[in-house]
């Protein structure tokens, strides 16, 4: 353990997390105020961000029980949310292919929206995909600790940040910021645009489908985008 | 079924069902070769999902609250510093400053 804690590579991924770590603590926050709503004791309120360790589905989640929903549709809402999990978990497996399979499960537990955009243009950078998993493992348990810790101040202090700041807004910032460096060339704007534009407008869609199914359409549209210009080139 | 017991069969399940969808293409993958067509595709999982996540969080809260949202521009300037910088701390005071003042000029407007 110490030997992966010492490398420069899990340092660096751990240092280069912290202001995402810090841009996250309202979100946090927010799901530890959920928690506690729908009436968590601590140990739930920490097994829910250790174990779920997904701000999105926790929220859901806290909503859901604090409205009497049967278990069975918590389950299913909020598995349906982490359908997105298969699209990070598809698009990391040929960098990890080379890594052991405890390696896999270490970065696989630690892999949420942040951990996955941050790191996978990490991988293909570094080459050796030894560096680019122990960069990894360094900002998911950044992530990971950090967000334990904000949730349990949630729990016992409630919001402390008054709405009026509009520090929510900083984890849509989080992710732009590893947004705008993805959009070089056509093809990868066009995934953008068409996913923004799907998200709103399937926006009707029961259990927050529209999150994945714009994903999917996205995708396939950067896709089809690449494919016709590489047609055009060839012409 | 009771409360406290309700919440734990919730993190158990919905913890597991994360892990086994975390986990799925890492192990179903590590043997098997992706077909390129498919490799190729899964670049573009971070333009799409990113966007499928940030349109909702900027546009959706202000609806019907006020007629004119801060957030789209804010988001648009905090976009322009992090495409030019890539720093995740600049965009966030870029884009949080952007937002305050923007909603100090409607408040004066108001």
């Amino acid at each position: 353990m110490r030997r992966v804690f010492n490398t420069p590579d899990f340092r660096a991924g751990f240092v280069e997390m912290l202001p995402a770590c810090l841009g996250l603590i309202p979100f946090g926050l927010v799901c530890g105020v959920g928690a506690a709503a729908a009436g968590a004791d601590l140990l739930g309120a920490l097994g829910m961000s250790a174990i779920i360790f997904s701000g999105a589905a926790q929220i859901l989640a806290s909503q859901l029980l604090a409205a009497g929903a049967p278990v069975a549709v918590v389950i299913l809402t909020c598995a349906v949310l982490g359908l997105r999990f298969l699209m990070y978990s598809a698009a990391m497996a040929p960098v990890l292919r080379t890594l052991s399979v405890p390696w896999q499960r270490a970065v696989s537990f630690l892999l949420t929206d942040q951990a996955f955009a941050a790191s996978i243009r990490k991988f293909d950078a570094h080459g050796d995909p030894r560096a680019g998993a122990l960069h990894f493992l360094g900002g998911g348990m950044a992530l990971w600790g950090s967000w334990q810790i904000d949730n349990v101040i949630g729990f016992f202090a409630g919001n402390v940040i008054p709405s009026a700041w509009s520090l929510d807004f900083t984890v849509p910032l989080c992710f732009i910021a590893l947004l705008a460096p993805t959009l070089r060339g056509v093809p990868p704007i066009v995934a953008a645009m068409t996913a923004g534009v799907a998200v709103l407008a399937l926006a009707g869609l029961p259990m927050r489908l529209n999150l994945v199914v714009a994903g999917i359409l996205g995708i396939l549209a950067g896709t089809a985008a690449e494919l016709l210009r590489e047609r055009w080139k060839a012409r | 079924m009771e409360g406290a017991l309700k919440l734990w069969v919730v993190i158990l399940a919905v913890g597991a069902i994360n892990y086994a969808s975390r986990l799925s293409f890492i192990a179903f993958f590590a043997r098997r070769t992706m077909p390129p067509l498919l490799a190729r595709a899964l670049r573009y999982v971070p333009p799409a999902m990113l966007m499928a996540l940030i349109v909702p969080m900027v546009i959706i809260p202000a609806a019907g609250i006020e007629a004119i949202n801060p957030r789209i521009p804010a988001a648009i300037i905090a976009g322009a510093v992090a495409w030019r910088t890539r720093s995740t701390l600049k965009t966030m005071f870029a884009g949080m400053a952007a937002l305050w003042l923007l909603q100090a000029f409607l408040a004066r407007l108001g």
